[in-house]
């Protein structure tokens, strides 16, 4: 617990695989990645790049099996979340690492008003909280939602879907975590949605001062919240440092080539590069 | 390096068509691979059955199961009669095989008119919705709401006991589960650019029904059928029991019947042997249908549970 | 909301009288001559003759145009076996029962009682006991338990319903003596066709509710309830069962009808007068309104318990009732 001030979560040599009929798919080989309080970390890469497992098995949320924790340690306020117990973990999750989801339509439980999920968040970490229904609502407040206190009654299928993630976002931050995981937060929004969502994440991050792992495909919004970005590619981090020098000097072609993805106002392209994925291997020699 | 590039370079070379896929998917269940040699094995005994019984029927003989020895009446398990004898001192082995015929033509010709059936109906109101849909959807709908059981039975009785009273009675009831998977997947379909693209090119609405989609949604017709032919068995013995069932020849539910009154005498092995023979052919085809299922269409919601 | 209740409500009708129509077909039309079939298979052509008389049979099955031709009234053309059938039935009038001579809809109200009897204590001691096992499944999914419950379900389900009636009824009944073997006195000869009637269910309805929770467990929200921090047991009884609580009540509500039409061969092998031994009965004699009736009060009691159930389907869920 001393070493809080300089590392929040250090994650090392984290191998997961999926032992499947086909044979072995090791969704994360061999990661080490360490965040300190209040950093933001961008974790970008293609879908089935391994990024969403890292995310979900900081606290293990990875249902194993199918999937198996082959080795790697991912200590935690000094504490290898590898190694708790049950009991234990669920008194991680949530309270001090809370997660967001990609499709916050499907992530929120359809047949329960909003009242009563935020409720269960604070209630399950949170004991002393005498009067529930006020805290929900200074959450729901403080993620922008107006008319809280009405809305609380709705169910999730009456919110849109910028307002579904508030939601999420207000249960996630029901416990204070030193750690928000927001996993593709944006991805299953419209564009301007995004940006309010992005533009709330940040405005939070200042207020609440919690560190923020950002998992993304979509180097486009990391720039201006992310303090740090890693690349991953095939379940490794192939890059990983200060956001301006990922961007500006990217080293490895992966990375590049992702960079080369994004449309930019002005520039004079034809076309849009794709990803050769023949041309990386050939450059990571395998 | 990886088993993943290694995988995904082979994925890559092979053309996956959803059969082969299906057909690796539905091997790696050894279970199942295991049910389908049961399946197989069923198979040759109809055939042989089948023989048995044609041989005698062209030459205008007494086939050999249906051969009485009334010195041999309700005879044990023997070296010459595995299973001992009936009532009438037929061989109950010889029985049964035939009651494997019995099942598999029960079960070939029911579906015969089920699958047509339900597939026209159901590929109509997919494919041209509006009133039809709406005309066919009340049909099945009427058909539904009659305890199948009940119908069965009642088709089976004004039609007479026999084989075509449960082959009409089961098929004109049970084509409303594929009726209403069909028509799902016509409905679905009939959105896809590839039948858009088929009608820009001039086909005709039979033709973009029957040659272009109905290839798509043929994997449900196999499932429905795998998963119906157990029924069709249990149900047979159902209808055997009310007295509506097959007339004069040794099915495996008049056997089960049969065996009613002379377990209490003690006379286990009839009852036993009708009982195995089917649990083993309906293990295998609830199996079988099901790792089907998961490996073809795994979304696919099937009825499921048992009304008896 | 009101609209769609009453749209709902409203479908009942042409479904009502399609079951009749079905009945009637099955009945009149598929089987040939009713009054040949009902005479017997030695009758005389004037007995047959006579009973075509007697039972309306040689009317015009839907339409009796030429009587509306005849006497110039549209409404004569409703003078059919068909038409008299509805009129007859919208009376709640069933006839009489050929072989006791009866009224049909005395022997039914007779015969729910003992149906009820048997069949309701199966249907909650089954129905409660699945839904415990498919949550021990779904806890335990993709381990050995749920595996071997997955397994012995399906052997289950691939024994005929009437072999273990026979066995159980032979060995615990004949063989130990631990119930009566047929009768319906006291409620101890209800035990063992309870029992036999749940352990020929259980199979079926075990793999259905299990199929209901898993596809549950695979959601986003339980994904979204475990990184709260909820435990297994919160996820399973507060989350999934209250989203799988729809499914089932469907499945309950349609389960409904079976209750009443009875267990055709638990009643009959027990000797317990209800709906399910009188439909038997009434098949060896070949008494047909008595069956006519019993299928088509099953039907509209089915397409009643339908309509339930979408309008309970409203109130349950969320999504639809806000709508």
């Amino acid at each position: 617990m001393e070493n809080t001030n300089q590392t929040l979560l250090d994650v090392r040599d984290l191998r997961i695989s999926f032992f499947t009929d086909e044979g072995e798919v090791r969704a994360v080989d061999g990661i080490s990645f360490s965040m300190k309080p209040g950093e933001t970390l961008a974790v970008v890469g293609e879908s089935g790049s391994g990024k969403s497992v890292t995310a979900m098995a900081l606290t293990r949320l990875v249902p194993s099996p199918p999937a198996r924790y082959l080795g790697g340690e991912i200590i935690f306020k000094g504490r290898d979340t590898l190694k708790l117990s049950p009991e234990e973990l669920r008194r991680v999750r949530g309270a001090q690492i809370s997660y967001i989801f990609q499709e916050p339509s499907t992530s929120l439980n359809p047949v329960f008003q909003i009242r009563s999920q935020i409720a269960e968040a604070i209630e399950l970490h949170r004991r002393d909280v005498k009067d529930v229904d006020a805290e929900a609502e200074r959450l729901l407040t403080l993620v922008g939602i107006r008319d809280a206190r009405l809305r609380m009654g709705d169910y999730p299928h009456q919110l849109s879907g910028g307002m579904q993630q508030r939601v999420m976002i207000a249960m996630a931050l029901a416990c204070n975590p030193s750690l928000l995981v927001a996993d593709e937060p944006t991805t299953a929004l419209d564009v301007t949605i995004q940006a309010q969502i992005m533009e709330l994440l940040k405005e939070l991050k200042q207020k609440l001062g919690m560190a923020i792992m950002l998992i993304t495909h979509n180097f486009s919004i990391v720039a201006d919240i992310a303090d740090n970005i890693a690349v991953m590619f095939r379940g490794k981090i192939v890059e990983y440092g200060p956001t301006q020098r990922v961007l500006h000097e990217p080293q490895h072609p992966y990375t590049k080539a992702l960079l080369e993805c994004i449309p930019r106002l002005g520039a004079h392209k034809h076309r849009l590069k794709t990803i050769n994925h023949a041309e990386i291997e050939a450059a990571l020699g395998r | 390096m990886t088993a993943t590039a290694a995988n995904s370079a082979a994925l890559a070379a092979k053309p996956q068509t959803l059969w082969s896929t299906a057909w690796r998917q539905f091997r790696r269940n050894r279970l199942a691979a295991a049910c389908l040699w049961i399946i197989v094995i069923y198979v040759g005994i109809w055939l042989y059955a089948e023989s048995v019984y044609w041989t005698a029927y062209l030459r205008d003989v007494v086939p050999s199961y249906k051969v009485t020895d009334f010195d041999a009446r309700n005879a044990a398990p023997s070296l010459r009669h595995w299973l001992g004898t009936d009532f009438t001192g037929r061989d109950n082995v010889a029985q049964l095989i035939q009651g494997v015929r019995i099942a598999f033509e029960i079960a070939i010709l029911s579906s015969a008119i089920l699958i047509p059936l339900g597939f026209l109906l159901g590929a109509l109101a997919g494919y041209f919705g509006r009133w039809v849909d709406n005309a066919i959807i009340w049909l099945y709908s009427v058909v539904d709401s009659v305890p199948s059981i009940l119908s069965i039975i009642s088709i089976s009785y004004v039609v007479g006991r026999g084989m075509k009273g449960i082959v009409i009675g089961m098929g004109l009831v049970a084509w409303v589960g594929l009726c209403r998977l069909i028509r799902g997947e016509y409905l679905k379909h009939k959105q896809r650019a590839y039948v858009a693209a088929a009608r820009a090119l001039g086909a005709g609405h039979l033709t973009v029904m029957l040659r272009h989609i109905a290839p798509n949604v043929l994997h449900i017709v196999i499932i429905t059928f795998t998963l119906l032919f157990p029924r069709f068995i249990l149900t047979e013995v159902i209808l055997s029991y009310l007295g509506v069932g097959i007339a004069n020849e040794p099915s495996w539910g008049v056997m089960i019947n049969d065996a009613k009154q002379r377990l209490w005498l003690g006379v286990w092995w009839e009852l036993g042997g009708a009982t195995a023979a089917m649990f083993f052919l309906v293990l295998a085809l609830n199996i079988v249908g099901d790792a089907l299922r998961d490996a073809l269409d795994p979304k696919l919601k099937t009825a499921e549970g048992s009304a008896t | 909301m009101t609209a769609y209740i009453i749209r709902r409500l409203l479908t009942v009708i042409p479904i009502t009288l399609g079951v009749l129509l079905l009945v009637f077909f099955i009945y009149r039309v598929i089987g040939g001559d009713p009054a040949a079939r009902l005479a017997g298979k030695n009758a005389t052509p004037q007995k047959i003759e006579q009973i075509r008389k007697q039972y309306g049979f040689d009317k015009p099955k839907f339409f009796n145009w030429q009587e509306a031709a005849k006497t110039g009234s549209p409404a004569a053309a409703f003078d059919s076996q068909f038409w008299h059938l509805v009129g007859q039935f919208a009376q709640l009038d069933f006839g009489k029962s050929l072989q006791s001579n009866q009224r049909i809809s005395r022997m039914l109200a007779d015969g729910v009682v003992p149906s009820l009897c048997v069949t309701t204590p199966i249907f909650l001691v089954e129905l409660s006991v699945a839904i415990a096992l498919a949550l021990i499944c779904a806890f335990y999914r993709g381990t050995r338990i749920d595996r071997t419950f997955v397994v012995v379900s399906i052997v289950a389900m691939s024994i005929s319903g009437l072999v273990y009636i026979m066995m159980g009824q032979y060995f615990f009944a004949f063989r130990l003596r631990w119930f009566p073997v047929w009768g319906f006195e006291s409620p101890a000869f209800l035990l063992l066709p309870v029992a036999i009637g749940v352990i020929a269910g259980i199979g079926g309805s075990l793999r259905f509710y299990r199929t209901i929770m898993l596809d549950e467990m695979y959601q986003d929200y339980v994904r979204t309830a475990f990184a709260k921090g909820c435990s297994q047991r919160e996820v399973l009884f507060k989350h999934v069962l209250k989203n799988a609580a729809i499914p089932i009540l469907t499945n309950v509500v349609v389960a409904i009808p079976f209750l009443y039409t009875g267990s055709l061969m638990l009643e009959s092998f027990f000797g317990i007068p209800g709906l399910g031994r009188m439909t038997v009965d009434a098949i060896y004699t070949g008494d047909e309104p008595v069956l006519f009736a019993m299928v088509f009060i099953g039907s509209v009691i089915f397409v009643i318990a339908n309509l339930v159930t979408d309008l309970l389907y409203t109130w349950a869920d969320p999504r639809i009732r806000l709508q």
